[in-house]
Formats: structure tokens, C-alpha cells, sequence
């Protein structure tokens, strides 16, 4: 018994299955008022927020202002909490941005490690003798020792701290803490000085606490363990009994007899919480240790005896910005002798810009004490009129000099509005204070970048920014330039100053001129490039702008592919790219970077997102009419931009879209239609990935049929085949996505549908390449070999049908159903191929070795067989012993199993 | 073994001159043993000497001078009998001062000099007959001035103004100290209360040759009646640094110094000795010899120093709230 | 209730630049719970540009899709109603409803959403409802150069689904609406 196709009436089933529509007004997408806000927010680009309702935007800011408020006063414990943290940065950043140098020779002081850690006996001689010490070992010769040898030393003497406080012999343990303590009097390996001082004050930290908890054991128990009392958190100084207060305060003596400033200092230092034990307001204490750090002449020390008093201020819980304003104020005058290259200042000259290198973290943390400080008594403003600010209005211009790291610091910490308020007064202070220890060119900047921050008001901003041009342009260096400008182009474009954004680039190509730019200058010149792109919407407004091609050329190297990828980026994001000297300048900027990027070779990020820019670009581009110009371009593109593959792909589907442009515009174009089609033929071979290829070639078959070019489809069709043979030969079978592949040839028999068939090389000829390229395939696995054996099934029932459901829109496009309509040989020849195909199929259902897989797949034939093929005996035998295996592999219960056999109506 | 402790009240050991001395014997005892009256004697006394070991004091004056006697006293604290086994604890509360007796002048302060101790010993005797050893126990306390007139503290201020040039100095200095010159102003309390530290301000306001150090020294002058001539011996207490290298000009710096206890007491002026306080300022200047100059005397005149002696007069003063 | 958009073959930017702007201003962000998306998107910003209309989006892929991530198929429950997508340009012959039913069953869904023709339809049959949204740019396909964008937003509430058909014509947005209810209790989702 033979098989025969079911008959089918494509028409019919479509309209008797067809969903009756109404048309309707009320749906979910009906409120164009609600909608328009809402839609403002998330589309990107900003040009929708002129759409904003201006009450909203009032609100808004509203809102925001009382949060402002909210955060300028801080609570006390936040201030601490926030300080706490800094601390421990601090730490760390001292430890890891000063590495030392392997070796180290050290000065006679730090002998106290060198001679190891004998303790003398406390009586009153030692402290005659400690007087003297320094002397005698300064003919000593310098040891040389290895930082980690030293620093083990160190923590030796640390243990040896703990282990006497836990024997109670609190004694030594005091002594032994002077010593570390002395290690800080020895300034002389300044990179060192840092790791010392971290090592030290946590010693001195753990101290601190361990004679807390001692006066504090004693101020709740008595000798016998009884309690007397529970201190709360804030107690004062009369609850504390007369024993604790004793200890408390020899404590004090104790550490007050060391004769050398600087470790007495640290040493009270440490203890100065406990100070609470003795007084309520302990202002004076602190009055006196701020005074006390002055007697420390070295400069690295006392700023970091200043830090250690800033934070242990802290730790007392009563440091206010009256103490913090005399430290700095102090720090300044420390700080001025330097500046001035005072004689005599023996390593000072040396090496100025370690030392500030050195202090520089210090300065920042105390200058966000005061800050933080400030904010939580709320008198930021008041504070910085005792730090001089705003005096130079009335004064000679001498005295509103500041120490330019000072300033950069409070610069950077000050709150953003008083930035604003305040930002003619900065900018003068900065123009007077050029001195070696920060860039004044760096403060410049850091006014441009806190002041863009906050909301600037523009009344003021451009007489500012006139001045900081001024500024900025006496640098006389290209660099220095740029660095300061590149803060303030953001503000310019903000505010709108075109005259300045005008001027600024007249600036920059009149101080690049005849020069070559470094790195540093290309970097800058790169964040000004990119500031302007972010700002314009547009990439024509940029280019507009005075010598922007100019300023463009100037640049070389990364930063010019980062700008280059940037205008790509800005081209093609909007949209249809259709003005000529744009699509020119993109195209050399794409040229440009892909000269600059090796495409065959390296395949990373980097260069994927390159090849991508560049395609979009060209994807993006849009003649309009001008199409056969467009066509050009593609040309051009592809001679171009030959190590792209990606950008293969889109000069077919771009031509491709050409020619059916080209089609809907008339049929006079048919000429260009083929152009576009022989493009694309030509080009479709260099794209390299196989599914791809194949794809092309169908979709340029679709638009051959779409223009009646029955002659260019059967030669797509056939390259198509072609390739789908050539598929399995190439050793990259990984590379081919095998689930995918096996879809485009499903593709690929929906399209025959429509391919007249062509007596002249056999009707069949193309199903059998197919056929024959899908058996012996490689990559078609069982389950996809049976997908496809399916789909020809599929198509062989359809191509026998008396009317086809589809044809092409092209008239001239002669369906096989008319081609051969009536002819019984077509017929039978599509029934010899069904039991081939079935054949094939039940055998390569019997090779997939997965059980559920198999069950699937055997459903799966036995849908697409019952549904080509009048059900007689024959084929109802077939189907019912697929249905069998699929009952074994699935179960009987299976959902699939029990849908197919609802519709084979068993 | 047997042994006998003397445990006092307080564990500072401080009584005021008009307060009872209060404590306990503690006998730790493995067997029970019989004793004669247990007694506790009170001595305070003043105990002189010249020493001959420094700068050239006359010889025949060495030795030690007949202590002065302020306070002998015995009481008895148990009559004979037996102590039991393991221990015992036998409070006792002494007065100084007889009932009715003033507090005079002779309760001097507990000081620790170098020629000149005034100390104060509680003894407890356990006499056990002749055939064992008699028990006993020694533990100084210390004594502060009783008197119900104490000036209250603060004191008045009483400031010293100081001005160290190079014209003040009364020894050779350096060339280039001497011509360069320099000017050091400041003030200083010099009446002080024991219960406060030493204060008060320096300024270094002008000097080419650059600074090294600045220390405060504390030094006490003892001075004994020896027949019909005064020794005078002055010492060093303490050394207090308050200038660390050359510091800025015309930037003021604290002067601290928290007094050492028993080092020091009010300053006395007694018949037969005194025992007075004095303040140096020293001034160091960078100078190649101050390196060679091995360790002494870091008060005495040298060419790279400068030097300000300054007295101070430490008063007891009442004790309030806050003083320990 | 229960808002998924259902839409696909947008071929931006190689045979459509973008959405129509008149269908880009209804889709606004809030109001839609999932998409559903029939592939050929075709580039990686159409997709950012949906996630930013509701980040609840399932795509299966077609066969011009830059991602390759996306599957073949994918079924997902919403409400009462087990839904399959697949792109379509693997049934043969396209849009044969009885090929597309044969797919139904083996994904096991209530409604089947599927695309490639570039024409809307609504079908329902034995086994349930299979929708096409059409293209959402007018984007040419196999068989047409001339196409009306078009998009489906599925009303889902109990066992009742409004569809709504959004179509572009001559420049204006219609709207039809498409009314069923799920009879077959037996092939409801777990």
C-alpha cells in the first residue's frame, strides 16, 4: 500500500479558526496623560524632560532640600562612627602608599630596638640618666636592619607590654611603652615613618584602654571585689571614688615625668580618656596638649602627633572645632618655614615633596575631623572665618595666603553649598597660595570639580570661570591647562557659556600648536572630548563648535581610539545617521580605529566592541532616495573594513534592505535590485560562521522572489544548500550552534514552499541535496536529524497540495502549485520521496540513545507523519508503533503522549 | 614560719597631720604563740646629713647631724597572752597629736631629699620572752600638713615674667650664640600648690643660632645649719622637655610639670635646716661641642646654653573635690 | 489581572530604524507585568530598551538575533494559563495552523505565541489559542515587502484573556479586541 498526502485547504482552516476581533477604544494603553510622565523618566536621552510638569520638578527639589538640611547637622555618635572608620583606612592607607626600601640604617634613637629590651629598675636615678641618654649614643654608628627585622623587634617589646600587664607589673609595662613610644622621635627614614606610627599608636591605642579598664575596675569594685557602683556611659567625675581617682592621677604623674616632649605627649595622649575620670569639662587638658605639640619643632612628627591627638580627641568624645581650627592654624606656621626654603633646614630641601607626600594623609583626616566636626555644631561657615577665610577682603593680600595642601583638603571636604557660596573667595585664596606642597594647578581643579557638584548658581560662575582661564592660561603649558579646564567643562556646558566653551578651544589649539602631545596631555584633552560629547545630544551640534576637528587631530594613540569610539558611539545612538559630512567624519573616525586595532589577531572585549561601533555605524547610515550612493557606501564599507566579520553580515541585510526599499519604490529599479542582490551574493561567502551564511543566503532568496528574480533565488538557494553540505566537512563543529542549524534548514523547506521548481535540473534536486547533506551530516544529531526528516515531510505534503498557503508577493513568482498543476509524475515523485524520508526517519529515531529524548522525537515523527499522510493501514501501523515506543520511553501518562494520541483520535 | 604585717587604712598611706592613723596587725601564725604586751610605736623625725661627695665641701662636716625628734609615741595594743593559730587581725587607731595640743609647726611634711629625710614609721613589737625572737613590723606613712588654715585652692596667681637674652647670662656663651643673640620671654607661676602642676608659658621669640631643646628643671636646695655655717646643697628632681628641635618663633608653648610626690613638699624654712624649690629653664643651641659633651649636670652653665633660675614656693593647700 | 505584552520581528536596525514612536509613548514602564517576545529583536538595545518597560521579559530567539543566548522555545505560567513561545520560522509551512498545533502539543500550553509571518492572527482550535503578534516595526518579511507594525497586549485575568491588537495603519494606532475564555480545564497548567 502506497502512501498518499492528505489533502488540505490552507484557506478554509484559516478562516474557520480565525478569533473574531472587534475593534475597541477602551484598552490598556489609553491614558496618554498618565503615561507621558512616567515615560519621560526611563526613554533614554534627556530631551523628553522639557516634558516635565513643572510642579513636579518644584517638588522634587523640594524634597531634596529638606534632605540637605536633615544631613548638615550630624548627631555626635555619627561623627564618631564616621571617624572611626576614617581611622582604620587611615591605617591601612599609611601602611600599603609608603613602602619601604629593603634596608634601612637607623639613627641612634631607635637603639632602644637595637639594644634590646633590658628594663631598669623604677626608682627616681633612671629618670637622671634618661636625660642624658641621647647624647652618649649619638657617636654610635648607625645600625642597619631590615624593616621586618624591625618591625618584629617592635612587636617583641609590644608583647613583652601585654605579658607584664597581665603578671600586673604595670610598671614595666609603662617602661616598655615609653620605648616603643621613643621610636617616633626618630624622623630620620621618612618613607618608615608612617609604618612606625601605626604600629605605635596601636600599641599606644591598646595602652590607652587596658589603664581605662583598670581605673574604671577600680571606680566600680573595691579591693575585695565588692561593687560600689556601675559607671553609666556618661558619669562624672564625682562618682568616682577617691582610690580610682588616685590611680587615675598617678597615672598622669607617671607619665608626666618622662623628660623627651614627644613621647609624653603620645603617652598622655593615650591615656586621655581616662582624664575623665578626673574632670568633667576636660578643656583645658586639651588646650594645653594642642599648645604642648608645638614644642615638637620636626614637621613629620608633630603633624602626625597632631593626627594621633585628633584622634584620641575623638576617643574622649569632647574635641570640638575650636581645637582642630588651632591645629591647623598651627600646622600652617609648622608648614611655612618649608615653603619658604629656610636655611638650614637640613633633609627639608631634599626632599620636599616626600615629606608632604608623608603628611599628606594626616592633614586629610584632621581636616575631616573639622569638617565633620563643623557640620554636627553646625558652624561650617564660622569655622572657616577662624581659619582665615574671608579676610583678604579687607587685608593686604599677603596675609589670605594659605598653605596650598591645607587648602586643597578643606577644599575637598567642604560642604558642596558653602563650595558655591564661597567659590569667589576659594578662587582667590587659590591664586594666592603657590607653594610646593600641593599643585596649585590641582587646587584649580578641585574648585572646578566641587563646584560642579553642587547646584552652582550661573550670576557668578562666569566671571569665575573668566578667572580661572585667566589662571589657567598663564601655566603657559598645555597640560596644566587642560587639567584645570577639563573640572570646569562640565559647568560651562551646564550653564550654557558658550563665549568661554569658544574661548577654551581657541585656547587649546592656540597652546597645541606645532606640538606634539604627551600621554598626560592626550588623557586630559580625552576627558574634555568626552565631557563635550556626553553634553550634546547631537554629534552635528559638536561638531559645530569652534576647531572641534582641529582639537579631534591633535589626538593620537588610545586616547584618540576612546574619543573615536565615543563619537561612534554618539553617531549611531540616535538613530538614522543622513548628513553627508557626518557620515564622512564617521567613517574616517571608524577608519581611524580600525587602523588602530588588529582585528584578525587579537579577539577580545575590547576589539568586539570596536567591530560592533563600526558596524552600527554603518548599519546606521541612511541615504534616503539616494540609494544607489548607499549601495556605494556599503562598497566602500566592506573594501574598508575587511577584517570585520561582524560588519559582513550587516552589508548583506543592509543591501538586502536596499533592494526591498527599492522594490516598494517601483519597478523601474529593478536594475538596482540585482546590484544590491549581486552584493550581496558576493559578499555573503567571507562571513565565516556557517548558520550565518546560511541565513543570508535565504534571506537575499526572499528578496530575489520579492523582486520576481526567479534566476538570482535559485542561485542563492543552491549556494545555500551548498553550504549546508559544506557544513559538515569543516572541523569547527563547536562552533556551530547545532540547534540553530537545524532550524535554518526548517527555514529552508518553508521557503521551498514558494521556490518554483525548475524542470531543467529536476524538480527535486534541491530536497535531495537536503536529504542527503542532512543523513550524512555530522553535526545532525539524531533528535535534529528527525526534526528535519519531519520538516521535509512537512514540506513534500504541502508542495502536493492543489493550492499552496503562500506564495511570494512578487506576481511573476509562478507557485509549484500552478507549475505543475495536474501533473501526476510531480505527485508520485513526492510520494517515493515521503517513504524515503520515513524510512530514514524511523531509523533515526531507533539511534537516539536518550530514552525521553527518543519518546519525544518518536511523537514528535508520529504528529508530522498523521498529519501529512491519509491515515491508511500502513501508516496507522507506522504511527501506532511510534505511539508504542513513545509509551515506553515516556510512560503512559505522559501529557504528549496523550495530546498526540487525542488528535490521531485513537 | 610566723610572720607579722602592718596594713593601714588607706592604701596611699597619706594621713593628714590632725587625722588618726588608723590599721590593723595582721599575725599569720601556724601554731598558737604566747606574748608579751604587743605594742605600736609612732616616730617622726627629721634626719640630716652633709655629705662631702659633692663639689668640694669641707670634710669635717661630713657626717651625720642629731636627728630631730617630732614624734615618739608607744601604745599598747594587747596585753599579754596568746594568739591562736592560724590569723589574727588587731585593728588599732592612733592620734598624733596629744588631746588638746595645737597642730604646730612640727608636723613636718613627709620629704625624700638628699641630705635631708622627713619621714614618719609605724612599729608593732611582739616581745615573746627570752627564749624566742621577738616579732616585729616597720611601714612608713606619710604625712600631710593638718592645719585648718590651708589656702584654698587656686592659688592667687603669682606670675613670674621672664625674659632670657643673651645679655641675661652670666656665663660665657658661643660666639655665634652671643652675637646672633636671641630672646626667649615667658611667665611662670612661682607660688604653687602641690595638688597642681607647675605652669606656665614660654615663647621663643628670636634666635639665629637654632634651637635644640628646651627643658624645665625642677631642683630642690637643701640647706642644714652645720655649727655656725649653712650647708646648701641643690639637686636635681626632675627634667621636663618642652621644646623638641628649633621651634617656630613667636608661638607660645605650655609650661606642665606635674610635681613628683614625695620628692617634694612645701618649702620649709625650720631652724636648724630649709628645704627650699627653684626652677631652671635651660636653652639649648645646636652646637658641635654640645655632642662631645659627655653626660653631667644638665643644669650647669655651658657655652651652647642658655639658663634662667627661677624659685618656686610649693604650698599644701586644702584639698577639694578634685584633688587625689 | 495580569498585562503581558506580547510582541517581535522588530529587525531593528537593519529593516526598521525603531518602534514607531506612537507605539514607543503607550508603552510606558509600571503597567506591564511580563513580556513575551517572538525573537529577532535583532541588537542587544531593543532588548535593554524592553527590560526598561518591564524587566520581566522572556525571549526565544529567531533566526537574525545577536544574542544567541536565547532558546528555540519557552513555556511560562501566568495566571491560570501555561504559555509557549517560539520565533516560527522552523514550522513548515509557515503559519499552517495545523503545524502550529502540532507545536502546541508539544509544548503542552494553552496559548501558543509565535511570529515570522509579519501578520497578526488569532487562532483558536481543539487545543487552544495560537497568537501572532506580527511585526512591531513593519519590518518586510519572507513572503512581504509591505507590512503593518503591529503588537498584542494579553489582558489575563482568572480564565479569561482580553487580547489586544495593536496595529499601525496609515500612520494611526487601532486597536481591536479579542475576547476568549479557557474551556478545557484538563490541559490548565500544574
Amino acid at each position: 500500500m502506497e502512501f498518499d498526502f492528505r489533502n488540505r485547504d490552507y484557506g478554509a482552516d484559516h478562516e474557520s479558526h480565525l478569533l473574531p476581533r472587534s475593534r475597541t477604544q477602551n484598552h490598556p494603553l489609553s491614558s496618554p496623560i498618565a503615561s507621558r510622565q512616567q515615560q519621560a523618566r526611563t526613554v533614554r536621552g534627556s530631551s523628553d524632560l522639557d516634558f516635565f510638569d513643572p510642579l513636579m520638578g518644584l517638588n522634587a527639589s523640594a524634597e531634596e532640600k529638606v534632605e540637605e538640611e536633615k544631613d548638615t547637622s550630624l548627631s555626635i555618635e555619627a561623627v564618631t562612627q564616621d571617624l572611626a572608620r576614617e581611622w582604620k583606612s587611615l591605617k591601612r592607607i599609611l601602611m600599603q602608599h609608603f613602602p619601604v626600601s629593603k634596608v634601612i640604617s637607623f639613627s641612634p634613637v631607635s637603639n632602644v630596638i637595637t639594644k634590646g629590651s633590658k628594663v631598669e629598675t623604677p626608682s627616681a636615678q633612671p629618670r637622671l640618666e634618661e636625660t642624658g641618654s641621647e647624647q652618649t649614643s649619638l657617636e654610635e654608628t648607625a645600625k642597619v636592619m631590615d624593616q621586618q627585622e624591625y618591625l618584629a623587634k617592635v612587636r617583641e617589646l609590644i608583647d613583652g607590654i601585654t605579658n607584664a600587664w597581665q603578671v600586673e607589673d604595670r610598671v614595666t609595662s609603662l617602661k616598655l611603652s615609653i620605648k616603643v613610644t621613643k621610636l617616633l622621635m626618630d624622623t630620620t627614614v621618612l618613607q618608615f615613618y608612617p609604618t612606625v606610627f601605626v604600629v605605635v599608636t596601636d600599641m599606644l591605642d591598646m595602652v590607652g584602654d587596658m589603664v581605662w579598664e583598670r581605673i574604671k575596675e577600680k571606680a566600680e569594685h573595691d579591693v575585695d571585689g565588692t561593687l560600689i557602683c556601675t559607671l553609666s556611659n556618661n558619669f562624672q567625675a564625682s562618682d568616682i571614688c577617691l582610690e580610682a581617682r588616685e590611680t587615675c592621677y598617678n597615672w598622669f604623674c607617671k607619665v608626666g615625668s618622662v623628660r623627651e616632649l614627644l613621647p609624653r605627649i603620645y603617652l598622655e595622649l593615650a591615656i586621655l580618656p581616662c582624664w575623665r575620670f578626673l574632670v568633667n569639662q576636660p578643656r583645658e587638658v586639651l588646650d594645653r596638649l594642642v599648645m604642648m605639640v608645638r614644642g615638637l619643632a620636626d614637621p613629620l612628627a608633630s603633624v602626625y602627633c597632631r593626627l594621633y591627638m585628633v584622634h584620641r580627641m575623638q576617643k574622649l568624645g569632647f574635641c570640638n572645632s575650636g581645637y582642630l581650627i588651632k591645629c591647623i592654624k598651627d600646622i600652617e606656621d609648622i608648614l611655612a618655614p618649608i615653603l619658604v626654603d629656610k636655611d638650614g633646614c637640613s633633609y627639608i630641601t631634599d626632599d620636599k615633596k616626600l615629606l608632604f607626600n608623608l603628611m599628606e594623609p594626616a592633614i586629610e583626616y584632621i581636616m575631616k575631623c573639622l569638617l565633620l566636626t563643623g557640620r554636627q555644631e553646625n558652624n561650617v561657615l564660622g569655622m572657616l572665618e577662624e581659619l582665615g577665610f574671608g579676610k583678604n577682603k579687607s587685608q593686604s593680600s599677603d596675609n589670605c595666603t594659605h598653605v596650598s595642601i591645607l587648602l586643597h583638603h578643606l577644599l575637598k571636604e567642604l560642604p558642596s553649598e558653602l563650595v558655591s557660596s564661597q567659590a569667589m573667595e576659594i578662587l582667590h585664596m587659590i591664586k594666592c597660595s603657590d607653594d610646593c606642597s600641593f599643585s596649585q594647578v590641582l587646587n584649580y581643579r578641585l574648585l572646578g570639580i566641587r563646584l560642579c557638584e553642587g547646584r552652582s548658581q550661573a550670576d557668578f560662575l562666569s566671571a569665575l570661570i573668566s578667572e580661572v582661564m585667566q589662571a589657567a592660561s598663564q601655566y603657559q603649558t598645555l597640560y596644566d591647562y587642560l587639567r584645570i579646564m577639563d573640572a570646569y567643562v562640565d559647568l560651562l556646558l551646564q550653564n550654557k557659556m558658550e563665549n568661554h566653551l569658544d574661548a577654551l578651544l581657541d585656547n587649546i589649539v592656540y597652546l597645541a600648536r606645532d606640538q606634539f602631545l604627551s600621554e598626560e596631555e592626550q588623557a586630559s584633552l580625552q576627558s574634555i572630548i568626552l565631557k563635550l560629547l556626553s553634553h550634546f545630544e547631537d554629534l552635528q551640534k559638536v561638531l559645530s563648535l569652534n576647531h572641534f576637528i582641529e582639537i579631534l587631530d591633535l589626538m593620537s594613540g588610545t586616547s584618540k581610539k576612546i574619543v573615536n569610539m565615543h563619537l561612534l558611539n554618539m553617531g549611531t545612538r540616535n538613530g538614522c545617521i543622513c548628513d553627508s559630512t557626518t557620515v564622512q567624519l564617521l567613517f574616517e573616525v571608524s577608519q581611524g580605529l580600525y587602523d588602530a586595532t588588529d582585528f584578525v589577531n587579537i579577539k577580545d572585549d575590547d576589539n568586539r566592541q570596536t567591530s560592533h561601533l563600526i558596524s552600527r555605524f554603518v548599519e546606521m547610515v541612511d541615504y534616503g532616495a539616494e540609494r544607489e550612493r548607499q549601495l556605494l557606501f556599503l562598497a566602500e564599507c566592506r573594501g574598508a573594513f575587511s577584517g570585520i566579520h561582524e560588519l559582513k553580515e550587516t552589508l548583506v541585510r543592509s543591501s538586502n534592505t536596499l533592494a526591498v526599499k527599492s522594490l516598494k519604490a517601483g519597478k523601474m529599479h529593478i536594475n538596482f535590485v540585482k546590484s544590491c542582490l549581486a552584493f550581496s551574493e558576493v559578499t555573503i561567502p567571507s562571513v565565516t560562521i556557517p548558520t550565518k551564511q546560511l541565513n543570508l543566503y535565504l534571506e537575499t532568496a526572499e528578496v530575489a522572489l520579492l523582486g520576481g528574480l526567479i534566476s538570482h533565488s535559485d542561485g542563492l538557494v543552491i549556494s545555500a544548500v551548498e553550504c549546508l553540505e559544506d557544513v559538515a566537512p569543516t572541523d569547527g563543529l563547536k562552533s556551530i550552534d547545532v540547534d540553530s542549524m537545524a532550524s535554518v534548514v526548517c527555514k529552508l523547506c518553508s521557503l521551498l514552499v514558494m521556490v518554483p521548481g525548475n524542470p531543467e535540473k529536476g524538480v527535486m534536486k534541491i530536497l535531495k541535496s537536503i536529504f542527503s547533506a542532512t543523513c550524512s551530516s555530522s553535526w545532525a544529531i539524531p533528535r535534529l536529524k528527525v526534526k528535519i526528516l519531519c520538516a521535509i515531510i512537512s514540506l513534500l505534503s504541502t508542495l502536493s497540495q492543489d493550492n499552496l498557503p503562500y506564495r511570494s508577493a512578487n506576481p511573476e513568482i509562478i507557485g509549484n502549485d500552478i507549475l505543475f498543476f495536474g501533473d501526476s509524475s510531480y505527485k508520485n515523485e513526492l510520494v517515493s520521496w515521503a517513504q524515503l524520508v520515513v524510512g530514514e526517519l524511523v531509523e533515526a529515531i531507533e539511534q537516539e540513545s536518550s530514552q525521553i529524548a527518543r519518546g519525544n522525537i518518536a511523537l514528535e515523527a508520529c504528529n508530522y507523519i498523521s498529519s501529512a499522510l491519509i491515515m491508511n493501514e500502513k501508516v496507522s501501523q507506522l504511527c501506532l508503533r511510534l505511539l508504542e515506543t513513545a509509551k515506553v520511553c515516556l510512560g503512559e501518562k505522559d501529557r504528549y503522549l496523550e495530546a498526540t494520541k487525542q488528535s490521531l483520535q485513537l | 614560719m610566723t610572720t607579722v604585717t602592718v596594713k593601714l587604712s588607706r592604701s596611699n598611706r597619706i594621713y593628714r597631720s590632725s587625722e588618726a592613723v588608723e590599721g590593723k596587725i595582721v599575725i599569720k601564725s601556724p601554731n598558737s604563740i604566747s606574748h608579751q604586751a604587743i605594742r605600736l610605736s609612732i616616730n617622726g623625725s627629721v634626719n640630716l646629713q652633709v655629705r662631702g661627695g659633692s663639689a668640694g665641701v669641707i670634710e669635717s662636716f661630713y657626717g651625720v647631724i642629731k636627728p630631730i625628734q617630732i614624734l615618739k609615741k608607744t601604745i599598747e595594743v594587747r596585753s599579754s597572752g596568746r594568739i591562736p593559730p592560724g590569723t589574727t587581725e588587731i585593728p588599732f587607731s592612733v592620734n598624733l597629736r596629744e588631746p588638746g595640743e595645737s597642730i604646730a609647726e612640727k608636723f613636718y611634711e613627709t620629704f625624700h631629699g638628699t641630705n635631708i629625710n622627713i619621714q614618719y614609721l609605724l612599729t608593732a613589737d611582739i616581745p615573746r620572752g627570752y627564749l624566742h625572737k621577738p616579732l616585729s613590723a616597720t611601714i612608713e606613712f606619710i604625712i600631710e600638713s593638718g592645719r585648718v588654715d590651708l589656702p584654698e585652692r587656686p592659688l592667687p596667681p603669682e606670675m613670674v615674667i621672664f625674659y632670657i637674652t643673651q645679655d641675661t647670662q652670666r656665663h660665657p656663651l658661643l660666639p655665634e650664640i652671643k652675637t646672633g643673640g636671641f630672646r626667649v620671654t615667658g611667665k611662670l607661676a612661682t607660688q604653687c600648690s602641690l595638688q597642681d602642676p607647675l605652669s606656665g608659658e614660654l615663647t621663643v621669640e628670636a634666635s639665629s643660632v637654632p634651637i635644640t631643646s628646651i627643658d624645665i628643671h625642677l631642683l630642690r636646695v637643701e640647706s642644714i645649719i652645720v655649727g655656725e655655717r649653712i650647708v646648701t646643697e641643690t639637686s636635681l628632681i626632675q627634667s621636663t622637655q618642652i621644646a623638641d628641635g628649633d621651634v617656630c618663633r613667636k608661638m607660645t608653648l605650655p609650661i606642665y610639670v606635674l610635681l613628683p610626690r614625695l620628692l617634694m613638699c612645701p618649702s620649709i624654712f625650720a631652724g636648724p635646716f630649709s628645704v627650699e624649690f627653684k626652677v631652671c629653664i635651660t636653652i639649648s643651641f645646636k652646637s658641635k661641642l654640645a655632642k662631645a659633651q659627655p653626660k653631667s649636670d644638665p643644669t650647669a652653665p655651658r657655652l651652647w646654653m642658655a639658663l634662667e633660675r627661677l624659685p618656686l614656693e610649693l604650698v599644701r593647700t586644702k584639698r577639694d573635690q578634685f584633688s587625689c | 489581572m495580569v498585562l503581558v505584552l506580547a510582541l517581535g520581528d522588530l529587525h531593528v536596525p537593519h529593516r526598521a530604524a525603531d518602534l514607531p514612536p506612537k507605539f514607543k509613548s503607550m508603552l510606558v514602564p509600571g503597567k506591564i507585568q511580563h513580556i513575551i517576545c517572538t525573537g529577532n529583536l535583532c541588537i542587544k538595545e531593543i532588548h535593554d530598551y524592553l527590560k526598561t518597560i518591564c524587566p520581566d521579559l522572556h525571549i526565544v530567539r529567531g533566526e537574525f538575533d545577536e544574542d544567541a543566548r536565547y532558546p528555540e522555545t519557552k513555556t511560562l505560567t501566568i495566571g491560570q494559563f501555561k504559555l509557549g513561545l517560539c520565533h516560527g520560522h522552523q514550522v513548515i509551512p509557515w503559519g499552517d495552523l495545523e503545524s502550529l498545533a502540532m507545536l502546541q502539543r508539544q509544548l503542552d500550553v494553552d496559548i501558543l505565541v509565535t511570529g515570522h509571518t509579519h501578520q497578526f492572527t488569532a487562532y483558536k482550535h481543539e487545543g487552544g489559542v495560537v497568537i501572532n503578534p506580527g511585526s512591531a516595526t513593519g519590518a518586510y518579511s519572507s513572503i512581504n515587502q509591505d507590512v503593518n507594525p503591529s503588537f498584542v497586549l494579553m489582558d489575563i485575568d482568572g480564565l479569561r484573556v482580553v487580547v489586544y491588537v495593536y496595529e499601525l495603519i496609515d500612520g494611526e494606532v487601532k486597536v481591536d479586541k479579542i475576547d476568549f475564555k479557557k474551556t478545557s480545564t484538563s490541559n490548565s497548567a500544574p
